[in-house]
């Protein structure tokens, strides 16, 4: 008895979540992505200028196997990246991104440095998810693009 | 004396033989000693069990005698309550049963494939590095949403640029 009404319960639940999810799930075509250079070091502050990102982020990047202690943003853009167009992003002089939507929360992502393609990325970034591509640079220090959907 | 000679003597006594056998089953008594003890015999067992059998008088007439064994019979048999027509709530019931089944199926599919297709980003992840000399590697944190691509290739080629302070990317 207390199963079937669980069932029904979870039936009426159900045919108000469906409208929901489908709704959630249509595409409108363009998406929000904020794309982040960030610099990670264990040193002093290489740029009184330059300050650190949020506590969420700093947390999230910390808990990645690359451990630096800090980690400050160099450059921060929000863009809208319509469906299947690709969008330049320019992060430092000499480094780029071109993002491509490909629907349904999947994107594709081409780092280019020093006008060379250098990687290919292509994967789902729903909401509330980090892609981040890195890497080494001088003096023990790590570079990072970092990309999600704006809110 | 044969078993058939004493079966014709039992019907010769009960009258069940037709006249013309009667007339010498009873010549035939007449002449033998042996058939005429064995008739006297039938004759005092039949007499025997006659008296023997009460006479059984029913204090009322028989339709009525048997009409009250009959309702004595009804009665103790169990009585069948009628069948009740289900309620509407019933009904709902037995009706929202398979499709609540279905919905938590429907669910469970729901949550499973947003787990292992959109969230689970590992399995839909292509990295494709285009230099030869470029290192990728992949790594997913689940917990914290987050996929991370690393690449060996800026260190030496200086991907980005150092920062003013030497170790920053000019933007």
């Amino acid at each position: 008895m207390r199963f079937g009404l669980f069932c029904v319960s979870l039936l009426l639940v159900t045919v108000f979540l469906f409208p929901g999810v489908t709704l959630a799930a249509s595409d409108t075509g363009t998406v929000n992505i904020e794309a982040q250079l960030v610099w990670g070091t264990n040193g002093p502050k290489p740029d009184s200028k330059l300050k650190l990102v949020g506590p969420k982020m700093s947390e999230r990047l910390k808990s990645s196997p690359f451990k630096w202690d800090h980690y400050y943003e160099v450059n921060r853009q929000t863009v809208p990246v319509k469906i299947n167009k690709a969008t330049t992003i320019p992060m430092s002089k000499d480094c780029q991104i071109v993002i491509t939507y490909l629907g349904d929360s999947q994107i594709k992502l081409d780092l280019i440095g020093k006008g060379q393609l250098v990687n290919t990325v292509t994967q789902a970034l729903p909401k509330g998810e980090l892609l981040v591509v890195g890497g080494n640079a001088e003096n023990s220090t790590a570079w990072f693009v970092i990309i999600r959907q704006a809110d | 004396m044969t078993e058939e000679q004493q079966l014709k003597l039992q019907a010769f006594l009960d009258g069940e033989l037709p006249e013309k056998d009667a007339r010498e089953v009873a010549a035939w008594v007449a002449r033998d000693a042996e058939a005429t003890d064995l008739l006297a015999e039938l004759r005092n067992t039949r007499k025997a069990l006659a008296d023997f059998e009460p006479a059984l008088k029913l204090p009322e007439s028989r339709e009525f005698y048997w009409s009250k064994i009959q309702r004595e019979i009804q009665r103790l048999e169990p009585v069948q309550a009628p069948a009740k027509s289900p309620s509407l709530f019933t009904l709902l019931r037995r009706a929202l049963l398979p499709l609540g089944a279905v919905a938590v199926l429907a669910v469970a599919g729901v949550f499973a494939f947003r787990q292992f297709s959109t969230q689970g980003g590992t399995s839909h992840t292509q990295v494709n590095a285009m230099l030869a000399d470029v290192g990728a590697i992949h790594y997913r944190d689940q917990a914290q949403g987050m996929t991370v691509i690393w690449l060996s290739y800026p260190a030496e080629k200086k991907l980005a640029d150092n920062p003013p302070a030497s170790t920053l990317p000019a933007k």
